[in-house]
């Protein structure tokens, strides 16, 4: 195989203000062979988004800086310091690159068939004439259907997905050697997201192109790749084979992102966190193997924390002089919560999952249906019967950035709850429990004086976590708690909900896209679609023997990493 | 569209009886008794008595309002009360004075600073940049009045090279004679301010994600500022400039007063020095109708630049 | 994360960076300076004696001999070298107030409504004998002797005073009105927008200007109330639509769902994070007020005529250019140029400084 790319010695940083440097990238080297599929892998920070973009030239020129020695060599032709004249001949022809967000990433004024055939006139030479039908046919081979319609629509006129088609087309219109896909599938749905890695990978053996994917999810990766990097804080940890990746992982941090996602086919007692990898501790494996029983079995003998009846939440938007269109959020949703017990509430973007809870919170006001706690309905309340309840339901919700008020030091977050509910004597005992609590979290005392912004995500989650405990509360509603943290930070937030599930003896309605999460932690499982739950079972019958078909479409779209890719092979 | 024109007239109308309220609260009860203002300039009790009457003033503030928004809805506001002219002749005759400096004005400063706002873009963060920003930001500080009273000195009554004021009869001697200095102070005194908010819009749009996109395609630098960039600011640009179209109608009055353009800028500080209520009245009620039909076109203007507004 | 027992809130790292910042400090400094003087003239500290005639009219500005004096009645070819470029009506020829002074009516202020006319009596009479007075001054003199720099001291507390009032009036006005709107929505939203569109339907300058029109009294509350009352709109656009992206933010639910009421989330969750938009906002509109205080008084329906501004100086100033003076135009302006791009610079970095980027 002849070496596309060669990247050795490369170091970006930037400069934040006139005090502070941060190296993104700290000395990476790899190369790109022709036709092969290199996977970049990475948490939040590992620098692989910023080597991508400093192969494209597509830095900021503001405050980046590549250092000197780094080198990114194409075709053996040097490309740093290549003048920008010259570089933007590759670019869009010999290089594509696709990004994580399609919709801004498309400019919203211009057709998504213009937008393509403009690659065409600027590298081909094409007249617009002839670009425009050759943009519909590329349309067409990234398999949108009605191509030459969709060719005239502007990029808000199409779905999530097939924005991310028609950036796919474009980048094939310059008939790339290598394709960059960073981050292509994050902001799309499992479904969506497998129909892209396929389309990927069917354009690549058709074309003969090389692919370069970067992603932080390992599983994906699998998938698709030949070769693996692995990158943390801007370093490449190990580099290998997929299948070496997979099966021999040599570096612990490999090690540690392979087992800290929940995994589909068993279920662990506690899930492995990074520590213990990287200190060198061995992972405590047998706790890991242990399955936790399924609870389930019986069920009808716990009483019924939650109730909620034929909840609906409907939406109504203006349209036209009079007319008003309807939105059926969350349509006649009926379940029950058993004390102590977790219900897990799975469903794509757009299902109504998130809605549900937060009209249960009341901080939607539902259409109909009812809300019982303890056979009270919740709903009707007034807001002063519904105070002692309020301390009862809490929610944690999905962006540890926006959840937590940044004026605020943690210890008014945390004492707050407790002052307006009358929980403890004094300002001391309440300071008293809230040092407790952020123990029971997992942080340090010296919190209470700090600020938000100067803890990581996952410990503001941590500090969102301890403010709903601050209230004792039954029941708690996780909405995505874990959707925005790093996988091994995902997996520490994780044994943390268990814990204090099992020593509060607490019920949770876990709502999550990510159907590996919900498995783990939930004993039920409900899928939505559309405003409506169309199926309910105990957690591993539904991943064992899904019955509705929207279920089983959304389990096949897993992606399940390396060891699937060889038990389909086989 | 047709069901957003009508929602949209229909939405006119509140704001109208908000804005007709506003003035009649004004002028009838903060303003005190018209009659006595017009009694100081007549003098005569027996006129001031048959004023009253003619004005309304003795019936109830029911009555009166009725009266006013008749005044409204009939477009006539009946006579100046310093010169006795149909108020509705006047608003006729000074509007083409008015538009003939400000349509030169608004569109020599849009494009100009459009142009220099694209330029500054390109060479962003550089020395240049932060230089014309300074400079900006200094020239928005000197006072309007002294743009026009040097630039009138010096270049009027000083140099010679215009006159110093003064309104002819065709358009041509107009707008090559006298409106010549009064929109070269006019540009210079908007195009400071102009070039600061149109840069912030392009940088803005600079830093999108689809700049990125548009890069990694290998446009060059030329098409990527001005097709794309460029299409998408003036987004904010047309806001801003409708905006600003309105306010620019009275906020030139200072030149048409220096410059003595017989305009409605003109007219309004005359009939505020002369307590000319009705003139007031009328040309405040006509710029709010036009405030609310450019805000109309500004909504039609969007859809013009913009795909993704839909006119419901 | 640091290991200080005690952090830095949002304000403080704000503040430091504001510090931090060489163009921002500079600006603040000249700010102050400006402010320090305003008081200092308020309280009569400084400028106390501005309108007394200390110098002939019309002293040309000279920063070497600012301290000559001449101990007799001013050369008669100085006055003579006046007299010829003074147009016709000007009523400028010899000092009417020292005449006033000469004639014991001192006591009767030279902008009296008649002292026009009674310049004209006392200029047709032959001058008599003039106190000493100086011939120069470092920023020169007006019509009657006022020292300029005096002058420009006492007209920053005017302008600047109008300037800082009236914002705060439309601010504490637009952040109000806006959380309101912005937090509750529904009806309160629609009627509280039906008053922004009415106010914004009609220009800024025609309402003042109508305002001013109906007004008979003029003083520095009036002005101070009209540009305030008028000028809340843009304000109250801005913190409502804070209000509107806040009011759904997580940690405002998150505070519903811990029971804190409507008013603790609107005032105590919600207003230290959008206040910074209120803190530049006020900052931009005592600039744009400043600036609109000059021209309403130019135009005489602001400050009255006792009170000296910015804008009163511009007005005379007008009719002194024509005859050549032009001192009293380049100080006035000079003045309120620094003061201007001193605050909009300072108001530049306090956004920078204020960016919610940070998280």
């Amino acid at each position: 195989m002849s070496e596309l790319l060669s990247v050795s010695h490369l170091r970006v940083s930037f400069r934040l203000d006139k005090a502070t440097t941060i190296e993104a990238v700290k000395g990476v080297s790899f190369t790109v062979s022709a036709g092969e599929t290199l996977a970049i892998v990475g948490e939040s920070g590992s620098g692989k988004s910023v080597t991508a973009l400093a192969i494209m030239g597509l830095l900021p020129k503001e405050n980046s800086n590549v250092a000197a020695g780094s080198s990114v060599r194409w075709q053996g032709r040097e490309l740093l310091g290549l003048p920008n004249r010259e570089l933007r001949t590759l670019r869009g022809s010999d290089i594509a690159m696709i990004f994580q967000d399609p919709m801004s990433s498309l400019n919203p004024l211009f057709t998504v068939g213009d937008q393509i055939a403009e690659v065409l006139v600027t590298h081909h030479e094409m007249t617009w004439k002839a670009a425009r039908k050759r943009a519909v046919a590329l349309l067409d081979e990234v398999g949108i259907p009605e191509p030459a319609q969709r060719a005239k629509l502007y990029p808000f006129q199409l779905s999530g997905g097939q924005q991310q088609r028609g950036m796919i087309a474009m980048a094939m219109a310059g008939e790339p050697k290598l394709l960059i896909a960073d981050e292509p599938t994050t902001a799309l749905d499992v479904t969506i997201q497998k129909q892209i890695i396929e389309l990927v990978n069917t354009l690549r053996e058709k074309r003969g192109m090389a692919v370069m994917w970067i992603s932080h999810d390992l599983a994906v990766v699998g998938e698709i790749a030949d070769r693996v990097i692995v990158m943390r804080h801007g370093e490449i940890r190990e580099t290998g084979t997929v299948a070496d990746i997979f099966t021999r992982p040599q570096d612990a941090y490999t090690q540690a992102l392979l087992q800290c996602h929940p995994p589909l086919d068993h279920r662990p007692r506690r899930l492995a966190v990074i520590d213990d990898f990287l200190e060198g501790k061995p992972p405590a494996i047998a706790l890991q193997r242990e399955a936790r029983p399924q609870v389930g079995a019986g069920e009808t003998a716990i009483a019924p924390i939650l109730e909620v009846r034929n909840l609906s939440k409907h939406f109504e938007f203006r349209e036209g002089l009079f007319g008003k269109r309807l939105l059926k959020a969350v349509d006649n949703v009926s379940f029950t919560l058993p004390k102590g017990r977790t219900v897990g509430l799975v469903g794509e973007s757009g299902s109504g999952k998130s809605t549900v809870g937060l009209t249960i919170m009341r901080l939607h006001q539902a259409t109909a249906g009812e809300v019982l706690f303890e056979g009270k309905n919740l709903l009707t309340m007034s807001a002063r019967e519904q105070m002692p309840y309020k301390r009862r339901i809490q929610i944690i919700f999905q962006n540890p950035y926006a959840s937590l008020n940044p004026r605020f030091v943690v210890g008014d977050i945390l004492l707050e709850p407790m002052r307006i509910h009358g929980i403890g004597a004094n300002e001391r005992e309440r300071e008293a429990l809230a040092r407790t609590l952020l123990d029971k979290v997992g942080l340090p005392a010296l919190t209470l004086r700090k600020y938000p912004h100067e803890f990581s995500g996952g410990q503001r989650q941590r500090i969102a976590i301890a403010r709903a405990l601050s209230l004792q509360p039954d029941v708690l509603i996780c909405d995505e708690s874990v959707s925005a943290l790093d996988v091994s930070v995902q997996a520490q937030v994780l044994n943390l909900l268990q814990d204090l599930r099992d020593e509060f003896g607490m019920s949770y309605l876990f709502i999550s896209h990510d159907l590996a999460v919900v498995k783990y932690i939930a004993d039920q499982v409900l899928v939505m679609h559309a405003g409506e739950i169309v199926e309910s079972a105990p957690s591993d019958d539904i991943y064992r023997n899904p019955q509705h078909a929207y279920t089983r479409n959304l389990l096949r779209a897993i992606p399940r990493g390396y060891a699937h890719k060889t038990l389909v092979a086989s | 569209m047709s069901a957003f024109l009508l929602r949209r007239l229909w939405q006119m109308v509140p704001t109208l009886f908000g804005v007709i309220l506003l003035v009649f609260v004004l002028f009838n009860f903060v303003g005190g008794d018209p009659a006595y203002l017009l009694a100081g300039k007549i003098s005569n009790p027996a006129q001031i008595e048959s004023i009253r009457n003619q004005l309304g003033l003795n019936e109830s503030y029911a009555v009166q309002l009725g009266i006013f928004i008749k005044q409204v809805v009939t477009a006539d506001f009946g006579s100046s009360w310093s010169t006795n002219e149909p108020v509705s002749q006047i608003i006729a005759t000074r509007i083409g004075p008015s538009l003939v400096v400000l349509i030169p004005i608004l569109v020599i400063e849009t494009v100009l600073a459009i142009l220099i706002a694209v330029l500054v873009a390109y060479v962003r963060s550089s020395l240049t940049d932060r230089a014309i920003m300074v400079a900006c930001t200094v020239a928005m500080s000197v006072s309007l009045l002294v743009y026009i009273i040097v630039g009138q000195y010096v270049l009027a009554y000083q140099f010679g090279w215009f006159p110093v004021q003064g309104w002819g009869e065709s358009l041509r001697e107009n707008l090559l004679k006298y409106a010549a200095l009064p929109v070269l102070l006019g540009v210079a005194v908007g195009i400071a301010p102009n070039v600061r908010l149109y840069r912030t819009f392009i940088l803005d749009e600079v830093n999108q994600d689809y700049v990125r996109t548009a890069r990694a395609k290998g446009l060059d630098e030329n098409t990527v500022m001005l097709k794309h960039v460029l299409r998408n600011a003036l987004i904010p640009i047309i806001t801003n400039l409708m905006a600003y179209l309105p306010a620019l109608l009275i906020g030139h009055f200072l030149i048409e007063r220096f410059f003595s353009i017989p305009g409605i800028g003109r007219e309004v500080i005359m009939a505020v020095e002369r307590s000319d209520f009705p003139v007031i009245k009328a040309i405040t009620i006509y710029v709010a109708i036009a405030t609310m039909v450019i805000n109309l076109l500004t909504d039609l203007l969007y859809k013009a630049v913009d795909p993704r507004v839909k006119l419901q | 994360m640091s290991t200080q027992a005690h952090s830095a809130g949002l304000w403080t790292l704000a503040w430091r960076r504001l510090l931090g910042d060489r163009v921002a400090l500079v600006s603040m400094s000249v700010v102050a300076l400006f402010i320090g003087l305003m008081l200092a003239s308020s309280l009569d500290i400084v400028a106390a004696d501005w309108n007394d005639e200390i110098a002939v009219g019309y002293a040309r500005p000279s920063l070497f001999s600012a301290t000559a004096v001449t101990e007799q009645a001013p050369e008669p070819e100085a006055v003579s070298a006046v007299i010829p470029q003074v147009g016709a009506g000007d009523t400028a020829i010899a000092d009417p107030a020292a005449v006033l002074k000469q004639l014991g009516l001192d006591d009767i202020k030279i902008t009296d409504p008649l002292a026009k006319e009674l310049d004209q009596i006392l200029a047709t009479t032959p001058a008599p004998e003039i106190k000493p007075r100086e011939e120069t001054r470092p920023f020169g003199a007006d019509k009657w002797g006022h020292d300029v720099l005096l002058k420009v001291i006492k007209g920053s507390e005017t302008s600047i005073f109008v300037g800082l009032a009236a914002a705060l009036v439309a601010t504490v006005i637009g952040t109000l009105l806006g959380a309101v709107a912005g937090y509750y929505g529904g009806w309160l939203d629609d009627l509280l927008n039906w008053f922004y569109s009415i106010f914004t339907a009609i220009p800024y300058l025609l309402l003042i200007l109508a305002i001013a029109a109906v007004l008979d009294q003029k003083g520095m509350t009036t002005i101070v109330l009209i540009l305030g009352l008028t000028g809340w709109t843009g304000i109250f656009r801005l913190v409502r639509a804070e209000y509107m992206k806040h009011r759904t933010r997580e940690y405002v639910q998150a505070a519903d769902a811990i029971g804190a009421s409507n008013f603790s989330r609107m005032f105590r969750h919600i207003f230290p994070n959008v206040s910074h938009v209120s803190l530049v906002q006020l900052s931009v509109h005592t600039v744009g007020f400043i600036k609109s205080e000059v021209i309403l008084s130019f135009l005489g329906f602001g400050v009255p005529v006792d009170k000296v501004s910015w804008g009163s100086m511009l007005g005379e100033a007008q009719n002194e250019l024509i005859l050549g003076y032009w001192w009293q135009l380049v100080a006035a302006t000079l003045a309120m140029a620094v003061l201007v791009t001193a605050f909009s610079m300072f108001t530049d970095a306090l956004r920078d400084a204020l960016d919610p980027k940070i998280k």
